[in-house]
């Protein structure tokens, strides 16, 4: 019997959900809330740069090739999450560990990339309040939307390596890797996991890009 | 999305039956394989190289609308990869996939507020 029919035996079949796990669709609720959040943000900030006549080109401030390499930095580590819940899955233990260290690595390098660049930006004159960039009073609202939209978003990445560490250990002690439904956990943080990627494409190119 | 996954809820639950086309076959290890992980993985970024170079080739103020459509049309396509393949919602039920679906109505405002900014000027 493979892993897949000791799953769908486990999980009766339901009119609606097929046979997602109850976890999974909370987690699901959960993401849609999350991004109903993201969604605001991203609403407000296109509104007030919207009002602005006097908004500053994101390209001659933040570092978007530098910044691209923390977005592709999330991309891989969306591979690597993927690859721990197909290592759950087949109930390989010791390749779990091995992905769910890479992306709990690729976590922590986004968010020193993170911590570089907002550390970069403050000691240039950008400020939660107020702004200037290379000596010239710039809108200050630019910092306070930058701040808040990828300072949300850096909240979301660290709640996920935290997460991403507790499941860790749960799959070193071989919690996640005892066949039927034991790779569920894993799974849930995975789709936690890749919402904060999907909503990193969304913030790279709306406070980045455009 | 494949036709075939939004037939959910017609046919008895064949957990015993390797049917892959029964709704136990939407079950989650059925979910794609790993060189398709790495295609999609590929692809994503491919298109992040594209976006990197957008704002600097459709930089003129005249093609100032193609770019925003451009970077939008990217980051769609990178967030519809990402939630099809990684979170598998390519294989779950179609009410799964509207709960995934619901902030998605917030780009109807966004679609506001850009036509406004473009047809606010020819008033």
């Amino acid at each position: 019997m493979t892993e897949s029919h000791s799953t769908t035996a486990a999980v009766p079949h339901d009119e609606h959900v097929g046979h997602a796990t109850g976890g999974k669709v909370a987690m699901w609720l959960f993401i849609a809330q999350d991004g109903f959040s993201f969604g605001g943000l991203l609403l407000a900030y296109a509104l007030l740069r919207t009002w602005s006549h006097d908004w500053p080109n994101p390209q001659h401030i933040l570092g978007i090739k530098f910044t691209a390499v923390g977005t592709f930095d999330l991309i891989c580590s969306s591979l690597t999450m993927v690859m721990a819940v197909a290592a759950a899955q087949r109930a390989d233990r010791k390749a779990l560990v091995g992905w769910l260290t890479a992306t709990i690595l690729g976590g922590l390098f986004f968010l020193g990339m993170q911590a570089y660049e907002y550390t970069h930006l403050v000691r240039e004159g950008i400020g939660f309040t107020q702004g200037t960039w290379e000596g010239h009073p710039i809108n200050p609202l630019f910092g306070t939307t930058f701040f808040v939209v990828t300072g949300f978003h850096g909240c979301h990445v660290t709640a996920g390596v935290i997460y991403l560490t507790f499941i860790l250990f749960g799959a070193m002690k071989g919690k996640y890797t005892q066949g039927g439904l034991s790779y569920s956990p894993v799974e849930l943080v995975g789709l936690f996991w890749h919402f904060v990627d999907l909503v990193w494409i969304l913030v790279f190119t709306f406070i980045y890009l455009l | 999305m494949s036709k075939k996954n939004q037939a959910h809820g017609q046919a008895p639950a064949t957990a015993h039956a390797p049917d892959p086309h029964a709704p136990a076959a939407h079950a989650k290890p059925h979910g794609p394989s790993t060189s398709t992980f790495i295609t999609i993985w590929l692809t994503l970024g491919v298109l992040t190289l594209i976006e990197i170079f957008v704002p600097q080739v459709y930089s003129a103020p005249w093609n100032h609308n193609t770019k925003i459509l451009l970077l939008i049309f990217l980051a769609s396509a990178k967030a519809i990869l990402v939630a099809a393949y990684f979170m598998h919602l390519k294989w779950e039920t179609r009410w799964v996939r509207w709960i995934a679906l619901m902030p998605a109505y917030m780009a109807l405002f966004a679609i506001l507020l850009m036509c406004e900014e473009y047809f606010r000027p020819l008033l």
